[in-house]
């Protein structure tokens, strides 16, 4: 037997080398913690929130074909799009589109299959609800966008 | 004012002269100091602990948590005051008594300077350790009390644990006792007493008969730790294992007299250590910086302390949050800062100052045992109970054995030769 790993046993030299580790680890500079409310955390861009349905900024018109796409990708069936021909366009125009969160799993199919991204999967993660009334989103809501809440004393 | 000037201006404990006044207000100061440096160490070990595993701690009751123990200790005493039903009342009503009464009687002898002690006992140091050791009495009356299997479990480690630490660390004070008589030939059990040999003999025991005084040490820092019950050696109270060990059935004021009892018991502990090996209340580098120069550069260091507090917490008032909800905080930062500082420019009172320098840096080396306490429990894992056992009995036990052995040939060496000679002749 070498005579290193004893004279390490010794002078208790893995232990002061443990020391030095978390004696480093106190620079508040290491800290992850967030203090949440106070300061809010930066969102992958790619996260899948809250869902909106895009307007044309310009016009002020929905980019939604009504075309059911969503409604089809949805592994859950819980979009429900809802839509009738103009007579004068002859083109289909959404009436109502309904997105059930309550049921939702953030899979982005929905977002992936629109065709025009007017449904996008936002960055809100405060999704959150005391009950389940408000987590079925109608039209008006969804084109809205998300509401994130605000905490203030 | 008049008996205030005669005993500033004496040169004795208030146990020495026997003056039963000052006495009792050395005890009610010492008393409250402790009190308040526990609580001190509840924040300071919850915040570096946090740091250490990169977290921040307690942040919101007060600027940075410091409110968070007072706040803690106000829940702990409007708690429901429960009692097993099962309990032996009385053994349980009295154990976290029995527990605190040790940990806070050992005080009675600690030397935080040479006139700032309750009493100069002349078997100072054996009344400490027999004191302390009486704290396990307490621990296992709790385990006992409580009629519960995880208390009991939890107090039988803990005697098991003290036992066995007892006779390493008894040793190593044994070393370092015998290290007292080393020029002088009279050796000395009271605390005031070796710190004053070790001012005689010009160096800290710790450095003496190098490396015989830095193995005492060592044998008795880690000795201390499991005297303590602390991380790593904290197993009567290994909470993965037995719940919280023998205070497991304790809640509310109860619980906090355990808590309180096991910090008093740490710092005690490492006055001991500070004590015989780091030479007491006396100032660090006597040789390499002597002088009466560089005395008063060092009387300097407990108003710089101070101040860099004081420092420290403008820093905290300038980088808190500027919005309505922190005002209140803000402001208490910048009073607390105001207060340290006002402290400080006190502390460079000449008088003051010179009053003062001894129980600054009595208390400075045990607060970096303190410190170490948290480093240790931030950093090691727990033992597990037969290593536990094996470090006591298979390691420290026959090192500080050997030490003794060698401090005491190298101390009768000179006389052992010159006997020796003379028979040759």
């Amino acid at each position: 037997m070498s005579i290193a790993p004893i004279l390490r046993k010794v002078f208790l030299v893995d232990l002061i080398k443990g020391l030095g580790v978390t004696f480093r680890y106190q620079d508040p500079k290491e800290i992850v913690t967030e203090q949440y409310p106070l300061e809010r955390p930066q969102i992958a861009e790619r996260y899948r929130g809250q869902p909106r349905l895009n307007v044309n900024p310009d016009t002020g018109e929905t980019l939604c074909i009504a075309c059911g796409l969503c409604a089809m990708a949805c592994p859950e069936k819980l979009i429900t799009v809802t839509s009738e021909r103009n007579p004068v366009t002859k083109k289909k125009e959404l009436v109502s589109f309904v997105y059930d969160t309550s049921r939702c799993m953030f899979c982005g199919l929905c977002e992936d299959s629109c065709s025009t991204d007017a449904l996008e999967l936002t960055q809100d993660y405060e999704s959150a609800l005391y009950g389940r009334e408000g987590m079925v989103l109608d039209r008006p809501r969804l084109e809205r966008g998300p509401e994130p809440t605000v905490y203030a004393r | 004012m008049d008996t205030l000037l005669k005993y500033l201006g004496s040169n004795v404990t208030p146990g020495e002269a026997g003056d039963y006044i000052w006495a009792t207000i050395y005890i009610l100061v010492i008393f409250l100091g402790i009190s308040v440096a526990v609580i001190a160490m509840n924040w300071l070990e919850r915040k570096i602990l946090a740091h250490m595993q990169v977290r921040l701690g307690p942040m919101r009751v007060g600027p940075h948590g410091l409110l968070q123990p007072i706040a803690d200790a106000l829940k702990l005493l409007i708690k429901e005051d429960i009692i097993p039903n099962e309990a032996d009342k009385v053994v349980f009503w009295f154990a976290p008594v029995a527990v605190v009464v040790t940990a806070f009687t050992t005080f009675i002898v600690v030397p935080f300077g040479r006139t700032h002690a309750v009493t100069d006992m002349n078997i100072g140091i054996l009344f400490m350790l027999g004191v302390s050791s009486l704290g396990v009495l307490g621990i296992i009356m709790a385990g006992w009390a409580s009629n519960s299997h995880y208390p009991l479990m939890g107090s039988l480690r803990s005697s098991a644990q003290m036992v066995s630490y007892e006779i390493a660390m008894g040793l190593a004070v044994v070393s370092a006792i015998m290290m007292t008589s080393m020029k002088t030939g009279t050796g000395t059990l009271s605390m005031i007493g070796i710190v004053q040999s070790q001012l005689e003999q010009g160096q800290w025991f710790i450095f003496s008969m190098f490396p015989l005084g830095l193995i005492a040490f060592g044998v008795f820092a880690i000795a201390m730790v499991a005297e303590t019950n602390r991380a790593p050696f904290d197993l009567p109270e290994a909470e993965s294992e037995l719940v919280a060990g023998f205070h497991t059935e304790y809640s509310g004021f109860r619980w906090s007299l355990f808590f309180l009892a096991e910090y008093a018991a740490m710092i005690a502990v490492s006055s001991i250590a500070v004590t015989l090996w780091l030479g007491g209340w006396l100032r660090p580098f006597p040789n390499w910086l002597p002088g009466t120069r560089w005395d008063m550069a060092f009387g300097f260091f407990p108003a710089l302390t101070f101040l860099a507090l004081a420092l420290l917490c403008f820093i905290g008032v300038l980088r808190m949050p500027r919005i309505p909800q922190f005002r209140i905080q803000t402001l208490g930062l910048a009073g607390f800062g105001a207060l340290l500082g006002f402290t400080g420019l006190v502390l460079l009172v000449p008088g003051v100052r010179i009053r003062v320098l001894d129980i600054y840096w009595f208390t400075l080396k045990v607060a970096f045992f303190m410190y170490l306490y948290i480093w240790y429990r931030g950093t090691f894992p727990r033992y597990r109970f037969d290593q536990l056992m094996r470090v006591g009995w298979k390691v420290l036990l026959p090192v500080s054995l050997g030490v003794v052995i060698l401090v005491a040939v190298v101390g009768i060496w000179p006389e052992l030769t010159h006997k020796v000679v003379g028979v040759l002749r």
